[in-house]
């Protein structure tokens, strides 16, 4: 009886150290992937500082339309913001391959998995940049339009066209991402329909003065048409 | 400069003319019997040039114009000009005859380039005068004067062609230093030797819109520009739904010809006059109070929601000016010159450096242009054709005194930013 136990603790310690002794490459190959990554995320986020410093990228990032996502990032500077999450996506690469090389069934699946799901991420990051720009631009559209026609809600009218596309292309990232589809689709259509709604109230009720004027004009047409303005631009 | 196919309709005529001297081309709504008139005239100068008369099909009624030319003179008439029908231009909305003008122009040196002329002409206008000898007054100077570039110098009324006034023609007094009241026509006379050095311009910068670069490569050409007195022209109502978009047609080929020339009128210095043909015309000027409450109204919306985008474009000073205008009762509004003058001088920097959409940037100055257009009509409002004068005076040496202003930020936009 007593040899039983003895020999079964024997082989759970030598299997525990066997285990252990499996794991230690393993951990020593997880510190050195982090490590090399830390060193080449540094090095790499170096350089596209660099780059991006020579492009002048912070002054051309206001003009092409974000001043205030510029406040997100760290010091307002958004060459910062890149060259950092440059780096930080080298570190996170190389702690996904260290734990890769335990060889363990569960952390290669994990590792492919979230490298599988990197596409994604990429995607739907590349569908908000594009629908915020798009965003900005259309909006810049609608203001200066709006107050070339001497519209008093032209930035009103702007904000809401800006959070109509940006909440579509939230959306669409969200999406993308697969994340709690249904809940995105029915938060979509509520906020969607919320802005529509909001704007088609305001507008109406910015309007009601301007559409009396109309009609008041319309009904004194002849009167009107009398005075003519002296001003010929072209 | 890439010349347009010849429409088929005009291909068989062509070939029977052979060559011109002259080639003029009427987009505008004139009879034949004055233009054939016209023609004569020309036809009687020195050496009887020959002339070929491009009429616009879509400006005249086909059937009015089958039943003009059959009963012209210029029927069976060996010396009178030869009629050749071709589209000059597209039929356009009011109000933007920058989009069809470049092509008739395109037609008439496609015409030109075919028959071997020496000068073209295009008429784009139509004069409060009945007469249409001011065409021929045009066309002279080409055949007979040895002149490169004849512009029309219109009797004007205060409070018409505003873009010309206000930026068109000072600007371009103060950048190639020749003071030509309408450099963007749109009638002109051109030589071929113009038209020629246009072509070469074209090839080696691609695009450039050939209304808003006469003047410029006539005058960085040193080629010989006069003008010639003619009578008010007849502009188009304003449609105030569309002036934005009518200021950003208008300038966008100014600021480019200007982004081009850079190295011409970088050293340009003073101004001098041109020669003037002709006796001057003078209009009477109506006196009276004008409404300039919708212009002021628009200049205080732009102030209040444009900051954004004039902010990227405009100097902390200049906006601190316009701030401190806002800030004005109505009736005591008034737009300065010079402070006008480097607006223009920074949108034209914008544009070249492409600092937001250039269609963005240039519709966003038309609240600004509102507010000069209401100073200026406010300083004019009793004004007579003396004080129209002294006024337009007035801001061409605020253009060419702030012209150093100009040039510094056009060399170094970034350093120097008053």
């Amino acid at each position: 009886m007593w040899q039983q136990i003895k020999q079964a603790l024997a082989q759970s310690t030598a299997r525990f150290l066997t285990r252990f002794a499996d794991l230690l490459p393993g951990t020593a190959a997880l510190i050195l992937a982090v490590l090399i990554s830390i060193v080449a995320g540094f090095i790499l986020a170096a350089i596209v500082r660099r780059l991006l410093s020579s492009m002048k990228f912070d002054q051309r990032w206001s003009r092409w339309g974000f001043p205030s996502f510029s406040d997100w990032s760290p010091s307002s500077s958004p060459t910062l913001m890149v060259s950092r999450a440059i780096a930080l996506l080298v570190i996170v690469a190389g702690f996904l391959i260290g734990l890769a090389a335990f060889d363990a069934e569960w952390t290669s699946l994990l590792a492919r998995s979230v490298f599988a799901y990197i596409p994604n991420l990429v995607g739907a990051a590349l569908v908000l940049l594009f629908g915020t720009i798009v965003a900005r631009f259309i909006a810049r559209g609608v203001l200066i339009g709006a107050v070339n026609l001497n519209l008093h809600y032209a930035r009103l009218l702007s904000i809401g066209v800006k959070w109509l596309v940006i909440v579509l292309s939230v959306a669409m990232a969200l999406e993308h991402l697969r994340i709690a589809p249904g809940i995105v689709e029915l938060a979509f259509g509520i906020l969607f329909g919320g802005i529509v709604f909001a704007l088609a109230l305001a507008v109406g009720l910015g309007s009601k003065d301007l559409v009396t004027k109309s009609l008041e004009r319309d009904a004194h047409k002849v009167a009107s048409e009398k005075i003519e303005e002296p001003f010929r631009h072209v | 400069m890439e010349v347009e196919p010849i429409p088929q309709q005009a291909e068989e005529k062509i070939a029977q003319i052979e060559s011109a001297d002259l080639v003029i081309g009427v987009v505008a709504d004139l009879d034949l019997k004055s233009l054939v008139a016209v023609c004569d005239s020309l036809h009687a100068l020195s050496d009887s040039p020959r002339i070929a008369l491009l009429r616009d099909d879509h400006s005249v009624d086909p059937a009015a114009a089958r039943a003009d030319a059959a009963n012209s003179p210029a029927a069976g008439n060996a010396a009178s000009p030869y009629i050749v029908p071709w589209p000059l231009s597209q039929p356009d909305a009011a109000g933007t005859p920058m989009l069809s003008i470049p092509a008739a122009y395109q037609s008439v040196f496609a015409a030109c380039e075919k028959l071997g002329a020496r000068a073209c002409c295009l008429i784009a206008s139509k004069l409060e005068s009945a007469s249409a000898e001011w065409i021929g007054q045009l066309a002279v100077p080409l055949l007979e004067e040895d002149a490169d570039l004849v512009v029309p110098y219109y009797a004007r009324h205060k409070f018409e062609g505003l873009l010309n006034s206000s930026i068109i023609a000072p600007l371009t007094r103060c950048l190639y230093g020749k003071r030509i009241h309408n450099p963007l026509g749109p009638d002109f006379g051109i030589s071929r030797r113009l038209f020629e050095k246009m072509g070469g311009a074209e090839r080696s910068a691609n695009r450039t819109h050939p209304l808003a670069s006469l003047t410029p490569t006539a005058l960085c050409e040193n080629l010989q520009v006069c003008e010639v007195y003619v009578g008010a022209r007849m502009y188009p109502p304003t449609d105030w739904t569309n002036i934005s978009s009518i200021v950003a047609q208008v300038l966008s080929p100014i600021f480019s010809e200007m982004e081009r020339n850079a190295a011409c009128w970088q050293r340009m210095r003073a101004s001098s006059s041109v020669p003037a043909i002709g006796d001057p015309i003078f209009v009477s000027q109506d006196a009276g109070t004008v409404d300039i409450s919708r212009m002021v109204e628009s200049f205080h919306l732009g102030n209040s929601d444009l900051q954004e985008i004039w902010g990227l474009v405009l100097p902390p000073s200049s906006l601190v000016e316009l701030r401190k205008l806002a800030r004005l009762p109505p009736e005591q509004f008034h737009m300065p010159d010079d402070l006008w003058v480097r607006i223009v001088y920074d949108f034209a920097l914008a544009h070249r450096l492409r600092t937001i959409n250039r269609d963005h940037l240039l519709k966003s100055m038309t609240p600004l242009y509102l507010g000069w257009v209401a100073s200026y009509a406010r300083d004019l409002e009793t004004g007579g054709g003396l004080a129209l004068e002294q006024r337009l005076e007035r801001l061409s040496a605020a253009y060419e005194s702030g012209k150093a202003y100009l040039v510094s930020r056009w060399r170094w936009p970034d350093r120097f930013n008053p």
